[in-house]
């Protein structure tokens, strides 16, 4: 029962994203920005629904399990700021040069920004290595949803969900993501309530499950050493590191597949609903999940259960067949939500900015053009897939790592905004520098994560690339006049 | 107002820290943490103080230098979508 309503519900999704393809006009624009024709609501929807992955749902309940309340203030609250901050100084100015440079990608931008070539080729690795493993966080957490709620493996629960969002990315391009995007979010905001009722009725009550858990806190004080209660955020976290998490959502600036929907909003204003909705678009979805992690602390073994499986291992306890399988379904629709946005942007980064812009003019075919765009992104697919075999770390660990190289180049697109100083040698310095320390750390950072200098990582890691950038490009000539007129306009 | 809604920015921020309930489990309407009741407020003073920052600091002139004529790079990105459409 649970996988029928599941398997429905893919087809309802699939059957609204071929309809919203025949709205679909045969030009560039709209394949890959909708002709930048989005208003308010679906634009709050795509980016909130593309902002809100497994990283929200699965990654949330599990860490709310194994460290308490704390993780809300981590992430929710300190997002309620920082994200709204980066659609008003960020987003409405990617969005203004956009329209009038003609903008399509994000590395489109930087390239004509910094008019550096060095660069668009530095960065294209560089965002395709950190989309991929944002890309792989959906997949796993897809994987533990469906193994723990199906009859089916984790392995055919990750290859259906790359599948799925592969097909209608393939078909429908921006306007169909954005359709897709805005079913999706709200599905999954709807099944997150309904979610939260059900567990929560299941429980006793959301009274009668806090009594609970006070009652077990205080058994397994006496049993289990050093037990810290999931209900306060003492002991879990300590000052620096809370107050150093404020760095993580601001990855959401350096996001290409979020660069690419605010290139979507018909005019400006379009991102007034965004700025003002997303903190508590954002509440209503962590909160119940924040929530059941912690009600779950009081069922669940926390030495033997990991975090990864908290969410549909609570659904599955507290629900009948046919409510897991449309609470499955809601949490699929996060996932999907965020990875059809990922692989649609990957494609036209692809497509755009490396084979036509290099090879495509003389040697290839439109057609074959997207012939390669399209192996592109099924590549990525299976490098995602393969990883996700391997069943990498905590979800919540995973996209902790991809935020953080994201961050780490947010100084990076401030910088080309509003620093008319800023040149291609910095910029190429900050990105170098960037890699270079994800890279460095990455094995660390999947084995459940670590600090440096008693602080979040991204601390030092945005630091490291601001400081390279400004030192880099105060010791270097400054861009040429026709950018900075371009860029700067009226701006002696 | 830009200096106030700047203001209450980093106010916010700074209470975002929580130095009062960070080690108090307390359930608020019975089955809320105190601290996470804390960061549900936190939340909703930020979707007010955007609200103040796009009622009253919005860039007017973001609407006003953008030019309808496209300039710039754009590589055969209209039959790249049309072969797209053929391709289906």
């Amino acid at each position: 029962m649970t996988l029928s309503v599941i398997l429905a519900y893919i087809v309802i999704l699939l059957v609204l994203t071929l309809f919203s393809t025949r709205r679909t006009k045969r030009t560039a624009g709209d394949y890959f920005l909708a002709s930048r024709g989005i208003g308010p609501f679906m634009l709050l929807m795509s980016l909130f629904g593309t902002t809100m992955t497994a990283f929200a749902l699965v990654g949330s309940t599990g860490r709310s399990f194994s460290h308490g309340i704390g993780v809300y203030g981590l992430m929710a609250s300190w997002s309620a700021i920082v994200h709204s901050a980066c659609f008003f100084f960020i987003g409405t100015k990617v969005w203004a040069l956009g329209k009038k440079h003609g903008y399509v990608t994000q590395i489109g931008f930087f390239r004509d920004r910094f008019r550096s070539e060095a660069l668009a080729l530095l960065l294209f690795p560089v965002v395709v290595l950190f989309v991929m493993i944002y890309i792989l966080m959906g997949i796993v957490a897809a994987g533990h949803v469906i193994e723990n709620l199906t009859p089916l493996s984790y392995v055919a629960g990750t290859g259906l969900i790359c599948l799925v969002v592969l097909v209608y990315v393939f078909f429908g391009g921006m306007r169909a993501t954005a359709w897709a995007n805005t079913f999706q979010t709200l599905v999954f905001m709807i099944m997150g309530v309904v979610a939260f009722v059900v567990i929560t009725n299941d429980l006793g009550g959301p009274v009668k499950a806090t009594e609970t858990l006070m009652a077990r806190d205080e058994a397994l004080r006496a049993e289990v050493p050093g037990w810290t209660s999931r209900m306060v955020r003492e002991g879990h976290y300590s000052e620096l590191v809370f107050l150093t998490y404020c760095f993580i959502p601001m990855s959401v600036g350096m996001f290409p597949h979020i660069f690419q929907h605010w290139l979507t909003a018909r005019r400006a204003s379009t991102f007034k609903l965004s700025i003002v909705a997303h903190p508590v678009c954002i509440l209503i979805t962590w909160l119940p999940c924040v929530l059941v992690g912690m009600w779950a602390s009081g069922e669940l073994d926390a030495a033997t259960v990991k975090e990864n499986v908290v969410l549909p291992m609570m659904v599955a306890l507290h629900s009948n067949e046919f409510l897991a399988g449309l609470i499955g379904a809601g949490i699929l629709a996060a996932i999907m939500s965020s990875m059809d946005s990922q692989f649609l942007c990957l494609g036209s980064i692809f497509t755009n900015d490396i084979i036509a812009h290099y090879v495509g003019r003389d040697r290839y075919e439109s057609r074959q053009l997207v012939v390669l765009g399209r192996f592109f992104v099924a590549l990525i697919a299976v490098v995602a897939f393969s990883v996700a075999l391997l069943k990498p770390g905590p979800v919540f660990s995973i996209g902790v790592w991809c935020f953080t190289g994201f961050a780490g180049l947010v100084p990076l697109v401030i910088a080309a905004i509003y620093w008319k100083r800023a040149n291609k040698q910095g910029a190429i310095a900050a990105v170098l520098t960037v890699a270079a320390l994800w890279v460095y750390y990455l094995p660390d950072a999947l084995g459940g994560g670590f600090l440096l200098l008693d602080m979040m990582p991204v601390t030092t890691i945005v630091a490291a690339s601001s400081l390279v950038l400004i030192v880099v490009t105060l010791l270097t000539p400054p861009p040429p006049s026709e950018i900075v007129r371009k860029f700067f306009p009226g701006k002696p | 107002m830009k200096h106030v809604v700047l203001f209450l920015l980093i106010t916010l921020c700074v209470l975002h820290q929580d130095f009062w309930w960070r080690n108090d489990p307390t359930p608020v309407l019975g089955f809320l943490p105190v601290g996470l009741a804390w960061h549900i407020g936190i939340s909703v003073a930020a979707a007010v103080v955007w609200w103040l920052a796009v009622r009253f600091c919005w860039p007017a002139e973001l609407e006003e230098g953008v030019v309808d004529s496209r300039e710039g790079p754009a590589p055969r990105q209209d039959e790249i979508a049309a072969a797209e459409r053929e391709a289906r």
